[in-house]
């Protein structure tokens, strides 16, 4: 049990490693130049003295390599560095923009697992009819773009009803719009992975041995075909946290609601390596900490896991 | 030369009047009892949003760019100010002495003015100022190139700065026009850059009072304000007590929030929001005026193959049909321009026949360049090469319709053989492929009060890139007659010499196909019609809030 936990911290701390690293050098694979990310942006008419002067403050006169180690040699000491063009370190301006795209991130996947589990109980319930229809809807869902659905939800909701805000207010109103346009797409995958799980779930033989002890058929799928046809969409879940945030990058700039998705484009857009490393780290370690609680969650439901430990 | 909606007045009701017909015509169907001008009203929030992005500093000394600007421009007042015409009136000065040798400035300041941290304007705020902005630890751009001819700054006496430069400046005062060299509070300044750059200190009719980041900025009305700018409606402080400056930087989501109350002022409209916002009865209006600098335009590159051949630039300028699409995908909201200066800027000259269309002529041109062969895809070769011109175009800075229009390009300079490869690109890999000579044709965007833009972006001085790798003079343009006209209307404060001086050198430019003009760079803000008052300050075009206010 112990190895088997040292065996799991050390594959994480490979990722949060593997990722930095990537990240670290595809950054200089693209051109640009950090130093003017300092002095007002690319394309600035900085003059020598302060381009030296800026190099030399931030070590990037250094060879790469030494660029390199210096940077791993900071992190594992926790310490994220300062970011480039915002001139305040990265840790604090990761920890004040972290919350809102966790809150967003968390509601559309819970929003996301009410859509597509309520989807799937109802087409496989529902005859043919109600499963073409319920695949159909999955199918589309999955497909549609953020930044179109985005678009065709900000023209319905508040350009033409008024109901809603098109830009992030404070206030749940304000989350309506962005947890949905995550949401539905995500609940298209997850439905869609549910509903084939369920309907084999129906065929099972231990479905088959419930009914035969003369379980009503709500109890049938409620307490043995649903559970059953959670587990992927459990497991899909970590998967569907990387997804999530990768949206959020989207869906803050079409709400311009604040958070590390913005945070994220903004900094690649002006190569500012501390702070794009530092939200991969944070992303990365989050995925980390999802995939771990999912295999919990997945124990739980699923007794078979717990049998076989 | 051609405005689409001449729009440049200070005074809130000729504002209203000249900004367009339609909003007019729009705001007296909306609400007829309310079509008569009304006595402004005081207080209130407006809020504002930009598609120009965040600032990462609000001093807009450190670095330079128009996100600074356009938030810094109601809180930090400059020296000088521009009229309509472009011509420079004073604002914190009274008014500017040029020696005979054109060395020594004596700018005279207006007395009684305070910062509003209490610090008196003087004398040696100028030179705490100009001093900051030349420091190098205060990393500026645009300020420190702006005043690269200024040697040093001294106080005269308390209400007299004097300015010794290098050599003559025609456009000193042009330069301290620009909020990028705004007068900031030496208290201020001397917090440190951390503390200056979460908010600067001026003499505007606002003070930033908030930023959250990614969020917004909000400025607060100072009750004390004095120094309204040539051409105000109304001196003292301004109507408003507080604007949020938010930032939404998808230009379709912007314009929603604009038609669902949200925001009341927005930027960077796209042309199709312009037409929908002008119509009559929306409720909406537009405000537009021309940025002053270079026009939108394709630099072709001269220094490198296959533009190196001045028959290769003609016969691609000839072909390349610009009109119909300026005409489709604009929506009739911008004129052609054939002038490589803005129409807001001081003596811009157009070359029409320059531009017609004439693919005959292009073929023929090409012929006797020696691209006589064609390849399978009906492109033209030479020895084997086909006849290539790589685009890089900045997602940034293009926008839609701009990439549209480009794309156009292509098609129509393909009839005569071209191949012109488009190549979308985020900013800085744009500004890559640019420091490396890396494209045959491309658009840049200069925004700079003066004609004296044109020797930033055409002196042969400009192809050597600067530290930072820009290089200005993208066309690769290297002429000596150029140069030398170009060098003297810059030192030259004779208005009628420098009129002819900047002639000669756009006449250069158009006969020798280095550029081709497609039309002006145009500040687009839409407004709800319940937002009174809202004009823009013609030296960036920048809108200004000091009269502004909100109707019932």
């Amino acid at each position: 049990m112990l190895v088997k936990a040292a065996w799991g911290v050390a594959g994480g701390v490979f990722v949060l490693w593997a990722a930095a690293t990537l990240t670290f050098f595809g950054l200089r694979l693209i051109p640009g130049d950090p130093a003017q990310a300092v002095l007002g942006g690319p394309g600035s008419q900085a003059s020598a003295e302060a381009l030296a002067a800026v190099r030399a403050e931030y070590g990037l006169d250094q060879p790469v390599w030494v660029q390199y180690l210096r940077y791993l040699g900071r992190l594992g000491t926790g310490d994220l560095g300062s970011s480039y063009s915002l001139r305040q370190p990265v840790a604090e301006i990761i920890g004040a923009q972290i919350g809102g795209t966790l809150l967003l991130a968390a509601l559309s996947l819970a929003v996301a697992w009410v859509i597509a589990l309520g989807l799937a109980v109802w087409s496989t319930r529902g005859g043919r009819v109600a499963a073409a229809v319920g695949s159909a809807l999955e199918i589309v869902a999955a497909a549609v773009p953020h930044f179109w659905l985005a678009m065709v939800l900000v023209l319905v909701f508040s350009t033409t009803l008024r109901w809603l805000p098109a830009v992030s207010t404070p206030g749940p109103a304000g989350l309506v719009l962005p947890v949905l346009t995550l949401a539905l797409p995500l609940a298209g995958f997850l439905g869609q992975v549910m509903r084939e799980s369920v309907l084999d779930a129906l065929e099972a033989p231990f479905v088959l041995s419930a009914r035969a002890r003369g379980e009503s058929e709500g109890g049938v799928r409620w307490r043995h075909v649903l559970r059953h046809g959670a587990l992927p969409g459990i497991a899909l879940s970590g998967w569907a946290f990387g997804w999530l945030i990768s949206g959020a990058v989207v869906v803050e700039t079409i709400f311009a609601r604040p958070g590390l998705g913005r945070t994220l484009l903004n900094a690649v857009q002006l190569r500012d390596v501390p702070l794009v490393v530092g939200v991969v780290l944070v992303v990365a370690l989050g995925y980390v900490v999802v995939t771990v609680l999912t295999d919990a969650v997945s124990r739980i439901a699923d007794p078979r896991l717990r049998s076989a430990s | 030369m051609p405005t689409p909606v001449p729009a440049r007045r200070l005074t809130a009701i000729a504002s209203l009047v000249t900004a367009s017909a339609l909003v007019l015509a729009g705001c007296s169907a909306a609400a007829p009892e309310a079509s008569a001008p009304a006595t402004p009203v005081s207080g209130g929030t407006l809020t504002y949003a930009t598609g120009f992005g965040e600032p990462t500093c609000l001093d807009p000394h450190v670095g330079g760019n128009m996100p600074q600007a356009l938030v810094g421009t109601n809180v930090l007042e400059s020296l000088f100010s521009q009229d309509e015409t472009g011509a420079i009136v004073p604002w914190l000065a009274s008014g500017a002495t040029v020696s005979d040798d054109g060395l020594t400035v004596d700018v005279a300041l207006r007395d009684g003015i305070s910062f509003t941290d209490g610090t008196p304007f003087d004398a040696d705020a100028v030179v705490a100022n100009i001093e900051h902005m030349q420091d190098p630890d205060t990393a500026s751009s645009t300020a420190i190139l702006a005043l690269g001819k200024v040697a040093s700054v001294e106080a005269a006496d308390p209400l007299t700065a004097r300015f010794h430069l290098s050599e003559p400046d025609s456009a000193l005062q042009e330069s301290l026009a620009q909020t990028w060299l705004a007068m900031e509070s030496p208290a201020g300044l001397a917090r440190g850059m951390d503390a200056n750059c979460a908010g600067p200190i001026g003499t505007g009719p606002f003070v930033f009072s908030e930023w959250v980041k990614q969020d917004h900025v909000l400025l607060t009305r100072n009750d004390d304000y004095t120094s309204s700018p040539a051409g105000a409606a109304h001196e003292g402080p301004a109507y408003l007590d507080e604007i949020v400056w938010r930032f939404i930087p998808d230009p379709a989501t912007r314009f929603a929030a604009l038609q669902s109350g949200e925001v009341d002022v927005i930027d960077e409209m796209q042309p199709a929001d312009v037409v929908a916002a002008s119509a009559e009865g929306s409720g909406f209006g537009v405000l537009t005026g021309a940025l002053p600098g270079a026009s939108i335009r394709l630099e072709l590159n001269s220094g490198y193959a296959p533009f190196d051949d001045e028959r290769v630039r003609k016969a691609f300028i000839k072909s390349a049909d610009v009109n119909p699409g300026i005409q489709s995908l604009f929506f009739g909201t911008v004129d052609r321009s054939y002038s490589v200066l803005s129409s807001s800027t001081p003596y811009g000259a157009s070359f029409e026949s320059e531009y017609a269309i004439d693919a005959d002529e292009a073929n023929r041109l090409l012929d006797e360049a020696g691209w006589t062969s064609r390849d399978a895809d009906g492109y033209r070769t030479k020895d084997g090469e086909r006849l290539t011109v790589d685009f890089p175009i900045s997602t940034n800075q293009s926008i839609p319709a701009e990439v549209s229009l480009f794309e156009q390009i292509k098609e129509t300079t393909k009839a005569v053989g071209f191949d012109v490869e488009l190549h979308p690109l985020d900013l800085s890999s744009w500004y890559g492929a640019l420091a490396a000579w890396d494209f045959g044709v491309t658009s840049a965007i200069y925004t700079k009060n003066s004609p004296d833009v044109l020797r930033i972006l055409y002196h042969s001085d400009n192809i050597q890139p600067a530290p930072s790798g820009y290089h200005p003079n993208h066309s690769h343009v290297s002429i000596p007659e150029l140069d030398a006209a170009l060098t003297e209307a810059g030192e030259t404060s004779d208005p009628a010499e420098r009129e002819a001086l900047y002639e000669e050198a756009q006449r250069i430019l158009a006969e020798g196909a280095y550029v081709l003009p497609l039309y002006d760079h145009l500040s687009k803000i839409g407004y709800s019609d319940r937002v009174q008052g809202l004009s823009l300050l013609p030296t960036l075009q920048i809108p200004y809030f000091g009269d502004a206010w909100i109707a019932g």
